[in-house]
């Protein structure tokens, strides 16, 4: 095959056309459809008005001095906090699961069990809240905190769960069978073995739920009502309610400050992050 | 079984209950008669008929597949030839480029709505389905490259070694052994971008125009004005059935391919 051939050797012989042939394309749909907006939200934060074109433009930071009222800052708190309570319970609720179907459950169940926990997913995620308005209203919390918490864990546990299983199932079962055979009890070889080998897929589960889960705006305004603000909420609001976009995008790029810095003190305590 | 593990399978079921109740009770209600929730009055097709005469449902849900298609096609080869660049290739920067690729999944969602809107104002896009498209596959591709690039980095390089000694070459070891042993990755990478896109209210209530609804849209007006009511419980479970069958579509393929 002639053509084989010769892609074989445009392979070998250009390592570096290959790699832009490869990571290009992802790369510069990145930045057209996800780093220029934030330029241009950067500028808005800045009062900027206009489009393409056609300019006008008055430099000023009074947008970031109209978002760092205390009234907003209370709703980054309340955010932050709403988000940690959710990333705990569902790393709690997820870990032994994503454990039993990577290691404990039988090997021809496997794919079943990750399809059956994926399945609820695939549903609507406003009407799985929605679906959680019923059981809330007949059981008579709809409206409270623990309506948001658990309606937050309810609608983040498979990004917990996939990573943890995608990582436990790699987990190598001699290492275990020698931590046993060496004479530690099951609780000191889950203590020393497993959970350090399965720090990435934590890592990794925390990012995919804690970060979405702080800007979270569906689960509080539909199962906290007015209860409950949070930095997804005032957002919105700003944007499509009031149309304030200058103020709207320096709270957002506060917001996005907040996020960054949470991220790198976490990776510095638990060391580097690898999904 | 030792106890440990059957109370850890005891525990899964309960996390599996907790995870299906709440829609076997959407299901069960759909059927109710009356609109009184909690109490069953009366088995009933009535909100069926009421939904299948709802046009505005059926463009919606027509519009949200085919975004949801489109998206997990494009961000599965933009994403998965992300991921094999940045482990199989030898080259310079790859710590940058794997911040790049991260900081979508970092950045809040709503905080990318707006910015995308504003760009899309900027740049003077007619905002309906190509901004709504663009946003989604932009998100997603972040999320394909996280989940193949765990499954390419978790598996033995040495298989790929092997079949290089063995003399097969680099396009023939990339197909019958990179490909297949990665499968794994790109499926649960396809289900997870798919359900962020079919699932998106968020991004799309910010880069939507007029005349261009998904469901999520129509469904977040609707429970907003009247609550929980039969019909929309009627509509979950269409959908639910609907997943159910691609679910298992996926479930099939998987286990063929093992």
């Amino acid at each position: 095959m002639p053509l084989m051939e010769s892609i074989i050797d445009f392979v070998r012989r250009y390592k570096f056309l290959v790699a832009l042939l490869v990571l290009g394309p992802p790369l510069i749909y990145l930045a057209v459809y996800f780093f220029a907006p934030f330029l241009i939200t950067i500028l808005y934060s800045f009062g900027f008005i206009g489009r393409c074109g056609v300019v006008t433009w008055k430099l000023t930071i009074k947008y970031y001095q109209q978002a760092l009222k205390l009234v907003y800052l209370k709703v980054f708190y309340n955010s932050v906090v709403l988000a940690g309570i959710t990333t705990i319970g569902s790393l709690l609720m997820a870990y032994p699961v994503a454990y039993f179907i990577a290691v404990k459950a039988p090997k021809k169940w496997k794919n079943a069990l990750v399809v059956s926990m994926m399945i609820p997913y695939w549903v609507d995620f406003l009407l799985r809240t929605y679906a959680l308005m019923n059981i809330f209203t007949m059981i008579g919390i709809m409206f409270t905190y623990e309506a948001v918490v658990l309606g937050m864990i309810y609608d983040y546990l498979p990004f917990m769960v996939l990573p943890l299983y995608a990582n436990l199932e790699k987990l190598d079962k001699s290492l275990l069978e020698a931590s046993y055979t060496l004479g530690a009890t099951p609780m000191k070889t889950f203590l020393k073995v497993t959970l350090p080998l399965s720090m990435p897929g934590i890592a990794s589960g925390t990012i995919l739920v804690f970060v979405p889960a702080i800007g979270e705006f569906i689960v509080p305004s539909m199962l906290g009502g007015v209860s409950v603000s949070t930095i997804g909420i005032l957002t919105w609001d700003l944007f499509l309610k009031f149309h304030n976009w200058w103020r709207g995008a320096a709270l957002s790029i506060l917001y996005i400050a907040v996020v960054l810095v949470t991220l790198i003190i976490y990776m510095k305590k638990v060391g580097e992050l690898e999904i | 079984m030792s106890i440990r593990d059957k109370l850890m399978a005891f525990y899964s079921a309960l996390v599996y209950a907790f995870l299906y109740l709440p829609i076997v009770v959407v299901i069960i209600f759909s059927f109710n008669e009356s609109k009184t929730l909690g109490r069953f009055t009366g088995f009933s097709l009535k909100w069926y008929g009421v939904l299948i005469e709802d046009k505005a449902i059926w463009v919606a849900f027509y519009n949200s597949l085919n975004v949801a298609v489109l998206t997990t096609a494009v961000s599965i080869f933009l994403g998965t030839l992300a991921a094999y660049g940045m482990v199989r290739l030898d080259i310079g920067g790859k710590g940058t480029i794997d911040s790049l690729l991260y900081i979508p999944i970092i950045i809040p969602e709503i905080a990318e709505a707006l910015s995308l809107l504003l760009f899309y104002k900027f740049t003077g896009y007619n905002l309906g389905w190509l901004t709504v498209l663009l946003g989604h596959i932009a998100f997603d591709i972040s999320f394909v490259y996280v989940v193949v690039r765990a499954r390419l980095a978790g598996f033995d390089r040495s298989l790929e070694e092997a079949s290089l000694t063995l003399g097969a070459n680099e396009v023939q070891t990339f197909l019958k052994v990179t490909l297949p042993l990665s499968m794994p990755g790109i499926i649960a990478a396809g289900l997870i971008a798919f359900t962020l896109s079919f699932d998106d209210f968020i991004k799309t209530a910010f880069t939507t125009g007029p005349g261009f609804q998904t469901l999520p849209l129509i469904i977040w007006s609707q429970s907003a004005r009247g609550g929980v009511g039969p019909e929309l419980n009627a509509l979950t479970t269409v959908i639910m059935a609907t997943s159910m069958a691609l679910a298992y579509a996926y479930a099939k393929l998987t286990i063929e391919r093992h």
